[in-house]
């Protein structure tokens, strides 16, 4: 690839990593409060009287950022599959809204 | 009843101006998409709206973030504060929501949803924000990367929209005062 083409070109690396981040952050908290609900996990109480949703959530951006951080460092410069990103983001994201969904937590036997 | 007490000034703050503001932002940011899309081809206006369209989305991350913040560390404990033996359930909103069969599912499925939802939404919305910051004009010729801006920011609105609805009912039957 000519450097003109390259200069002119737009990849889609930092886009990829800011949307697969936050599919990333979505699908963490629905695992993290469907774990909970099975009390697989509990997670703590960092601040008094809002019980652990100030852990689960807590973890979950944790988790998005360092995600974040990881991908974009990988991928600002290069140019991802646009289906297999577009496939990946919402995966996650669907999984971790239907996780969080009360009624799902009772089909499954919570 | 006291409308303007410290519990109720924070929940107007949360409800009202700053979800007001985020559900009004929404609808400005997927208009400003929208006429990135329908436009001819590179212009002025075009490189105009792809700059407002990135303050815009990030007006929205901001608010959205306060909203979720000021519901969970502000709002979120004296709603679930445990009520006394004996006491007025009135001023315990999730005590008073349980202890009707018809409006428990308010706490059950309304709150457990308003608990987790927002966090996603603000996530969603904060990866929008940054990749039309990112790209401002360049985005004119990438349908395929607005096509998924697009599709994030829909799927954060309507999360956004069903909680705030939840919202409305919850404080409806039990505000906090």
């Amino acid at each position: 690839m000519s450097q003109q083409e390259t200069s002119l070109s737009v990849t889609n690396g930092a886009a990829a990593a800011a949307f697969l981040a936050a599919a990333i952050g979505v699908f963490s908290l629905g695992l993290i409060t469907l774990a909970g609900e099975f009390g697989w996990f509990s997670a703590p109480e960092l601040v008094k009287g809002v019980g652990g949703l100030s852990g689960r959530s807590t973890m979950a951006v944790a988790i998005w950022l360092i995600a974040w951080a990881v991908l974009h460092r990988q991928w600002r410069d290069r140019q991802l599959s646009w289906r297999t990103l577009t496939i990946a983001s919402f995966g996650l994201i669907g999984l971790g809204v239907v996780f969080a969904l009360p009624p799902v937590w009772h089909l499954l036997g919570a | 009843m006291n409308l303007f007490t410290e519990r109720s000034i924070w929940t107007m703050v949360h409800g009202i101006i700053l979800g007001g503001g985020v559900m009004a932002a929404f609808t400005v940011a997927l208009y400003c998409m929208w006429s990135v899309r329908a436009a001819d081809g590179p212009s002025p206006v075009v490189h105009r709206q792809c700059r407002f369209l990135g303050r815009t989305l990030l007006v929205l991350a901001v608010a959205l973030w306060l909203v979720v913040l000021i519901g969970t560390y502000v709002n979120f404990a004296p709603y679930r504060a445990a009520a006394p033996e004996g006491a007025d359930l009135s001023q315990y909103p999730k005590s008073f929501i349980q202890s009707n069969e018809s409006t428990d599912w308010l706490h059950s499925f309304g709150m457990e949803l308003k608990e987790h939802l927002p966090w996603m939404a603000a996530m969603l919305v904060t990866a929008v924000a940054f990749v039309a910051l990112r790209y401002n004009e360049r985005l004119i010729g990438e349908h395929r990367l607005r096509g998924l801006m697009a599709a994030v920011l829909l799927v954060s609105f309507s999360l956004s929209g069903v909680v705030a609805l939840l919202g409305i009912f919850i404080n409806k039957v039990a505000p906090l005062t």
